[in-house]
């Protein structure tokens, strides 16, 4: 990814950067280990990323002392998620348990926080997550890295890489919520999740090939997503009233599924553009429905595949939508894949089809400081495949969706152009 | 245990049979025993036959003949007068000219906050970052750290936390401020000190020493009043602290009924040591954030709450020896940054401090029959034969407790042994290493603090607190508790002291 930056240098417009270090107060007891499951090991390759701004009124009282804080009570509750990465000798990864710690790392910017959100391409938050892949040290390798961004007029963005191995998209947002009320000061606590609680029962036929899942080349003990393709971000709103409402036909008190339609005006854009052959299969990550509450970090999201047989580019929204709630669950075949080959084969999940995440039921404005809500949040994936991404997920308005798109930089142009034919973004 | 003694002696015959070891062993002890008993009472068993002729005469003479003596010491009143003047006036010559005692009444140490903690994969992540171009020095602050007998729960001050550390002197301030207040506060509440009573006050800070003083700053922060006696002693080593006291004793010998408040302490961050030169990173991998404040006092009013009564104080220097005077040496590296440079001949030159502060302090608390051994055991070998291993006084027999400084694993090994201390002894300062690491000059009150908090503080107990530093220093400071100290709530320990004494592996595997 073009973003991602060397230590110490300012990102694009940051600048000051300073790094150092949080952790958990308490020592973790010597020689405690967390072991990925096969899913975790299949999904190391992806690093979610998430970024919240807040006013000025909110936090110019808020200093790095004050953030640190609250962030080692979020950790003493994660400990293992401060460890590093080592490799047994059958070279499964594993997490050692040393309280090695999160980097944490600070910048400025010149813009006031209005100047920042009156860009209107919002993947320029790409710049507000400081992001470094696992490697090519394992052992020196942090796993979250929180950046905390000082606008000018003395708001705050607080931006957040997590590696993909430890939890996925909504255990790194719960997380976050929880520092947001260990800074207001609530107690917290996250369940802690055994091994046993964190592996998959085996299905009935064992799935076999798997859709969702790609093999890629070997990538050693630095984990980037190896893709012959440079990849470009956007990320912009949508009311569902405008862009969504039209493409289903009132069906009296039905739910109109937001996500569905959107993603299927997405895909119809992507396959036009992408003409042969079409991508008739596509992967949906959302959150699974009969998780146990609460969570605990762990990878349980949902991974399902999509196929369909006619081409996609001429289809109807609606066709697409009643297929893609007929998914195919992958996540049991994928930690098994993961399983057996003892992590040491390389695969990539996010983008190896085209894959639509789901992210519209977090609350991310719960994430309060001061009782009041950020004024925006961002979230993405780094280190997918050359499919490319697509994530969903809540503005602070409920009848509002922000999308980010990542693909080709070659095709992002085009697609662009599709989405302003569909109406998707503004002409 | 004289009695045993008594008996050994008078049981006429001994069995022939050759004797198990173990028995022979316990005979020897017994016999120890008894002649320690003998000679260190030697003057109240000397009273017994005393009185016993005393009372055997007095028997013998008859009510009569006691009256009649009484009665033809023929006194009249100008003697009498004159008798009483006389014991009057000695009495108060002696009671003017005795030292006025100084007492220690409390102290406080600084806990850092759980935000400041560094774990060992923390630092040696860091030590990587920093120094990347160089592998071999990372390996050898690895080797350190591995054999340190630190743990996991040292802090370091938040300016070090940055990669590269952020030393200005602006976080300097900021953590000198934190640290001495924090530690004042504390103390101000566990004693009910008015900041306007104190008379005294000594800040020790070897490393940092800015412009207003550090003495000033506390006047200015708690608004102390304009005719105090301050005094800030920077660059005196770890056992700065230790000179604080002396300086404090002698003041109030001087002020009558007068309290001082000393502050011991060291700043970390201006002091790490940016560079590679190996014999100069050791102080980064020892050296953490700590400081305490104490509150001493010569009031006959604070005798009843004080803790301690100091009783001696010994310093000794041996700057005049050149080796011992560069064996810790501040100077700049080939590259331009300034750092600590060990001497690899530092044990060997600390054992020397402490051989001539030993035989200092020896006399002064050492029971007479240990002393008598001593002399007899030195008169031999100057005269019999030199070749006599020299005999080392048991100062377990003058002191309950021990507070070594924890300047390092080596520097408390290397006590235990020529001191011949068993581990309990020796534990409060190693698990002070283990917990807070080489805090310098404040270290002694945190070792003290933990004796305290594991509820071994009896009244009459005596403590012996050792400090070395720069220069080459050896002070020694004996303390006899006043009170039975209960168990503290509050202070440095009060949350993990459950968890202690821990063992701490020759090597921690890292």
């Amino acid at each position: 990814m073009g973003r991602s930056q060397e230590k110490g240098q300012g990102q694009g417009p940051i600048y000051n950067i300073r790094l150092s270090t949080v952790g958990a107060t308490r020592p973790s007891e010597t020689g405690t280990t967390h072991e990925p499951t096969g899913l975790d090991l299949a999904m190391k390759l992806h690093y979610l990323k998430a970024a919240y701004i807040y006013s000025s009124d909110t936090a110019r009282d808020l200093t790095v002392t004050h953030v640190k804080a609250a962030m080692f009570m979020l950790f003493d509750q994660i400990a293992w998620t401060t460890g590093r990465l080592w490799r047994k000798d059958s070279g499964r990864p594993y997490i050692k348990c040393n309280d090695c710690g999160t980097r944490f790392v600070e910048g400025d910017c010149n813009l006031t926080v209005q100047e920042w959100l009156s860009i209107p391409d919002r993947s320029v938050d790409e710049y507000l997550v400081y992001h470094q892949p696992i490697g090519p040290e394992l052992p020196f390798s942090p796993m979250i890295f929180v950046q905390m961004t000082r606008f000018k007029c003395g708001g705050l963005a607080l931006g957040l890489s997590w590696a993909n191995i430890m939890g996925d998209s909504f255990s790194l947002l719960d997380a976050f919520n929880l520092w947001a009320k260990a800074i207001s000061g609530e107690k917290i606590y996250i369940r802690e999740t055994s091994e046993k609680d964190r592996r998959f029962q085996k299905p009935n036929p064992t799935v076999k090939d798997l859709d969702s899942i790609k093999r890629v080349d070997p990538v050693g003990d630095l984990w980037i997503t190896p893709n012959n393709k440079k990849m470009a971000n956007y990320c912009f709103n949508l009311t569902v009233a405008d862009q969504i409402s039209p493409y289903f036909p009132a069906n009296g008190d039905d739910q109109i599924p937001v996500f569905g339609i959107l993603a299927g005006i997405i895909w119809k854009c992507i396959a036009k553009v992408r003409e042969e052959p079409n991508p008739v299969t596509v992967t949906i990550i959302r959150k699974d429905p009969n998780e146990l509450k609460p969570k605990g970090i762990r990878n349980s999201q949902m991974i399902s595949s999509v196929h369909v047989d006619f081409p996609v580019a001429e289809a109807n929204v609606e066709e697409l939508v009643k297929c893609m709630a007929k998914s195919t669950d992958e996540r049991c075949g994928i930690d098994e894949i993961g399983e057996s080959c003892d992590g040491i084969l390389d695969f990539v999940v996010y983008g190896a089809k085209l894959t639509f995440v789901d992210l519209s039921e977090v609350d991310l404005y719960e994430a309060k400081v001061k009782g009041k809500s950020p004024e925006s949040v961002y979230c993405n994936v780094e280190g997918i495949g050359e499919e490319g991404l697509v994530v969903v997920f809540a503005a602070e308005n409920s009848e509002e969706r922000v999308v980010t798109v990542t693909l080709p930089e070659e095709e992002m142009e085009r697609v662009k152009s599709e989405f302003k034919k569909c109406g998707l973004i503004a002409a | 245990s004289t009695y045993t003694f008594l008996h050994i002696r008078l049981s006429p015959k001994m069995p022939q049979a050759p004797m198990p070891k173990f028995s022979s062993s316990v005979k020897l002890k017994y016999v120890k025993l008894g002649y320690q008993y003998l000679v260190n009472h030697f003057l109240s068993l000397l009273l017994i036959p005393i009185m016993a002729v005393i009372a055997v005469e007095l028997l013998r003479m008859g009510p009569e003949e006691i009256l009649n003596v009484w009665n033809s010491l023929h006194f009249d009143l100008v003697q009498v007068l004159c008798s009483s003047f006389l014991v009057i006036f000695i009495s108060t010559v002696y009671f003017m000219s005795k030292p006025r005692t100084v007492y220690l009444v409390d102290y406080s140490c600084y806990k850092p906050p759980v935000t400041c903690r560094v774990p060992f994969a923390t630092f040696m992540e860091h030590s990587r970052l920093i120094l990347k171009d160089k592998p071999k020095s990372v390996e050898f602050q690895m080797r350190i750290l591995e054999r340190s007998g630190l743990g996991e729960e040292t802090c370091l001050p938040p300016a070090i936390h940055y990669i590269p550390p952020t030393p200005t002197m602006d976080e300097a301030r900021s953590e000198a401020q934190m640290v001495i207040f924090t530690a004042m506060d504390d103390l101000f509440k566990k004693t009910g000190l008015m900041p306007k009573d104190i008379d005294i006050l000594i800040v020790n800070c070897s490393l940092f020493s800015p412009t207003p003083s550090l003495s000033a700053m506390v006047i200015n922060k708690y608004k102390l009043r304009s005719n105090i006696k301050s005094f800030n002693l920077s660059g005196m080593g770890c056992s700065a602290g230790l000179i604080s006291v002396d300086l404090a004793r002698d003041l109030l010998q001087v002020h009558p009924n007068s309290n001082a408040v000393i502050v011991s302490t060291e700043i970390i961050t201006p002091n790490y040591y940016k560079g590679n030169e190996r014999a100069m990173l050791l102080p980064n991998c020892l050296f953490r954030m700590g400081s305490a404040a104490i509150l001493m006092s010569n009031r006959r009013s604070d005798r009843w709450r004080a803790k301690y009564k100091l009783c001696h104080l010994v310093r000794t220097h041996r700057g005049a020896d050149d080796k011992s005077y560069y064996c810790v040496y501040e100077q700049e590296d080939k590259e331009g940054n300034i750092g600590i440079n060990l001497s690899k001949d530092l044990m060997a030159i600390a054992g020397e401090a402490l051989k001539a502060n030993i035989t200092t302090i020896g006399p002064l608390v050492l029971p007479a029959s240990e002393q008598l051994l001593f002399l007899s055991s030195l008169i031999g070998r100057k005269i019999f034969n030199p070749k006599w291993k020299p005999y080392i006084p048991d100062f377990k027999l003058a002191f309950e407790h021990f507070c070594i400084h924890a300047g390092g694993r080596a520097v408390i090994d290397e006590l235990q042994k020529n001191l011949q201390l068993s581990g309990e002894h020796v534990e409060a300062s190693r698990m002070t290493l283990h917990r807070f690491g080489n805090t310098s000059s404040s270290s002694l009150w945190y070792e003290l603090s933990y004796i305290e908090s594991k509820g071994r503080m009896r009244r009459g107990a005596r403590v012996w607190q050792i400090a070395f530093g720069s220069g080459f220093k050896c002070n020694s400071a004996v303390w006899k508790c006043n009170r039975t100290i209960k168990t503290p709530k509050d202070g440095p320990w009060s949350d993990c002291i459950d968890r202690y004494p821990v063992f701490i592996p020759e090597v921690v595997k890292l």
